[in-house]
């Protein structure tokens, strides 16, 4: 046993003293967390953006001031026409909306005005100006009625558009009565803070990823001859495989409990109940390292095992569920996700975070995760026993 | 030049034989492009979004036939799809269910209603996960009914402003002369060229930009193995010139980016329907992403003592660049400072460029992007050549 604590321990201190794992471990995570929250923390509202060219006047912000009213379309104000045009072009603004400069006097006189919709040719900029049509069309709808009454010989305009917005308004022979239906597939992320549902994913992505990273030490460990040389002293295969597992698992647990708790502390990011939490991630730190022996085992170059581990690391993540929620994939995609251990552990964090389970509900979840670190660790030791030498 | 070209090839060789290059350059990017568009490429598409609408016409009289024959040259124009539900309750499962992102009720009585002078509601039901849909279904039928209304209140206002009574025959008239009046505000549509990548081509682009750092990293962490290893004596000692050993490794990191970059672009076009637009402007960004990788890996490789030390800089100053520049998800497109950050990494300016060059369709589209990322490349560049004759020591 001490045999397996001091190879574990060096195995630890060995991964810890390269400095760019340093990086990988503790300062990646924490900004990609950062940054993820900053990005998507204010969800995916439809972004419209409004130019007013020339001298603002009342009725262009009370068009500005109805789009904004509409719930699901946040207004985004530009004082840079062309600004918001790339912002259009870039994807940054699903459209825009420019109002002419005049359109105020426009308005008051005969004329027509034209309000110009800007949007990539998508089926979703189709959609929306329908909807900034109808918007549109109700600001013209008293300043219609007025001129029909001026062309009836029944005054100025000016005189008119009072009486006019007064019969618009009070006119409702037909009403649209909405209502939503259904059950939302969204509503347990709603509540989530900015930062909570990113910080599950990437505590699961980075603790994978930097455990296959760590074969590239098991892989030096066999090519360096340093398990050559511990073998040649009394100590058995099982207790340097015991070791080299205890040193990667360390590595692991550490990243898991540092993520954790540094979300919790720097985010206020909710993991839910503790010991469930705590419990998730120990043993998906177990399958990280069985992953990593695994890979170990498999590679005898530390630059392939390196590149493979990155395509696996993000690849199984992106399936996983951790890039994106499994939730909204494909039924197809939402089963194979099930193969992944990422799907798995982050099922469990959902089921602590956003329906208040605890640890007798993550259970299934603390199982189905064993069986992935047995499996992996079996392997791994079947083919290690074999080639730990070579 | 014979030398630079010697050791550039000796190299290429080596990478070939432990096929590290291989799979850095190619199989890494490759594999996460398919997987990324794949599983996140549905989901981000703006281009990709399906939009249907029930309606269900209880009343089956004239002015609902009105509505629904609204719906129908909408569903013709391609703007979304309109299926017909037999009736309300059908309608309000298929909106609960998400089957459909919303739908239209017309009840019983409606036309009559409203031709009888009296008041009429169209129900609108949103599925609860599709607020912005619902907004479109909610604003269809709001300017449907807002001219019905329009009308009747441009009567009213006649009868209050003359002050005097209508009788029917005069209201049908003065409906007519309402209704003939145009609308004062009319919305003209400006297509703005799209410079947003599709998802398959953002995550090709992405993860072609971000390995293509690590590519490059061989040719020039090799004269640091050089060193290591003591062959850098060995090379001195001959004559070769310490110019020619650094061009050789430089050309091994140029050949090395250019090939992998070449084999994505065609590959992910072949594979993943990426749209990358015009080769020779792409092939403008790609060279100038390879030059901007190489100069900011020479600069890392000049400033370091081992090639373990240089190799890890790299690999976090090649990630942290990425991340910042929007490889994984479109930073530069957030508000703010990170956003204007974003714009300090050449993968920034890479994609940006391609969105440039899709929306202009010629080659000059790619600059002034090519520029800036030229730019990074010369002044990285220059600073490692400034450093780097300490490197090229035994």
């Amino acid at each position: 046993m001490r045999k397996v604590l001091s190879i574990g321990y060096v195995n630890t201190l060995r991964f810890l003293r390269e400095r760019s794992n340093l990086f990988f471990v503790f300062l990646f995570p924490m900004l990609i967390i950062l940054l993820l929250g900053f990005a998507f923390g204010s969800g995916f509202d439809t972004r419209l953006g409004v130019h007013v060219a020339g001298e603002e006047g009342p009725a262009a912000t009370e068009l500005v001031v109805a789009l904004d009213d509409l719930g699901a379309i946040e207004v985004v104000r530009y004082d840079d026409a062309d600004a918001m045009v790339e912002d259009v072009q870039r994807g940054g603004l699903d459209a825009a909306v420019s109002i002419p400069a005049g359109y105020d006097a426009a308005l008051a006189s005969e004329e027509i005005v034209a309000v110009e919709f800007v949007a990539r040719p998508t089926q979703n900029a189709q959609l929306l100006t329908q909807t900034v049509r109808e918007v549109v069309a109700e600001q013209g709808r008293p300043v219609r009625i007025a001129r029909f009454l001026a062309s009836q010989g029944l005054g100025g305009y000016g005189d008119l558009l009072p009486v006019a917005e007064e019969q618009a308004n009070a006119s409702n022979r037909v009403t649209v009565e909405s209502r939503e239906a259904g059950e939302s597939l969204f509503e347990e992320f709603q509540d989530l803070g900015a930062f909570d549902l990113s910080a599950s994913q990437q505590l699961v992505l980075f603790m994978f990823l930097t455990s296959l990273a760590a074969s590239a030490d098991l892989i030096q460990t066999r090519r360096l001859g340093v398990a050559r040389r511990m073998l040649s002293t009394p100590t058995s295969t099982g207790t340097v495989l015991a070791g080299e597992t205890a040193g990667r698992f360390t590595v692991a647990l550490t990243q898991g409990v540092y993520i954790m708790v540094g979300t919790l502390a720097i985010f206020g990011v909710d993991w839910g109940d503790p010991v469930g939490a705590v419990a998730i991630v120990v043993v998906f730190a177990l399958v990280g390292t069985g992953a990593a022996m695994l890979m170990g085992a498999l590679f005898s170059n530390d630059q392939q095992a390196g590149s493979i581990g990155v395509l696996l690391g993000l690849g199984l993540a992106a399936f996983g569920g951790a890039m994106a929620p499994i939730e909204i994939f494909p039924e197809v995609m939402q089963t194979l996700a099930k193969i992944t251990p990422h799907a798995w552990a982050i099922d469990g964090f959902a089921e602590l975070v956003r329906r208040d389970g605890t640890l007798v509900d993550v259970l299934p979840h603390l199982g189905v995760l064993a069986g992935f670190a047995l499996v992996f660790m079996s392997l791994a030791t079947w083919r290690l026993h074999r080639v730990l030498t070579r | 030049m014979r030398a630079a070209v010697l050791i550039s090839l000796k190299d290429l060789r080596q990478r070939m034989r432990d096929r590290s290059a291989f799979l850095w350059g190619i199989v890494a990017p490759l594999g996460l492009a398919a997987i990324f568009s794949l599983i996140l490429g549905g989901v981000a598409d703006p281009e990709t979004i399906d939009v249907s609408f029930a309606v269900a016409d209880e009343d089956g009289g004239r002015v609902a036939a009105g509505f629904v024959e609204q719906l129908r040259i909408l569903d013709e124009q391609g703007v979304m799809e309109i299926v017909e539900a037999a009736d309300a309750d059908e309608a309000e499962r298929l909106a609960a269910a998400g089957e459909v992102d919303a739908a239209f009720v017309l009840p019983r009585g409606f036309s009559a209603s409203i031709d009888a002078a009296g008041t009429a509601a169209i129900e609108v039901v949103g599925n609860v996960d599709s607020p912005t849909f619902a907004q479109v279904a909610r604003s269809i039928a709001e300017g449907f009914a807002g001219e019905i209304n329009t009308v009747t209140a441009a009567v009213f206002a006649y009868a209050s402003v003359a002050g005097e009574m209508v009788d029917a025959a005069q209201a049908a008239a003065l409906a007519d002369a309402a209704m003939a009046v145009p609308a004062p505000i009319v919305v003209t549509d400006a297509e703005a060229a799209s410079k947003q990548l599709s998802a398959a081509t953002f995550y090709s682009a992405g993860m072609a930009i971000l390995f293509l750092f690590l590519t490059v990293q061989f040719g020039v962490l090799g004269l640091l193995e050089e060193r290591q290893n003591q062959t850098l004596g060995r090379l001195l000692a001959a004559p070769i010139s310490r110019r020619a050993i650094i061009a050789g490794k430089a050309l091994t990191s140029f050949l090395l980016g250019v090939v992998s970059m070449t084999v994505l672009v065609a590959a992910t076009t072949l594979l993943f329907g990426a749209e990358w637009g015009n080769s020779l402007g792409v092939a403008i960004l790609v060279v100038a992403g390879v030059l901007a990788a190489i100069g900011i890996m020479f600069v890392i490789a000049a400033f370091a003592r081992t090639p373990e030390q240089a190799g890890n800089l790299q690999a976090i100053v090649a990630f942290l660049l990425a991340m910042l520049g929007g490889t994984f998800f479109p930073v530069m497109m957030m508000e703010g400072i990170i956003g204007r950050l974003s714009l300090l990494t050449p993968h920034a300016w890479f994609l940006r460029g391609l969105g440039d060059v899709a929306a202009g369709g010629s080659a000059g589209a790619a600059f002034p992007a090519a520029w800036y990322i030229l730019a990074f490349g010369v002044v990285t560049g220059g600073v490692a050549l400034t450093r780097i004759g300490k490197a090229v020591r035994p």
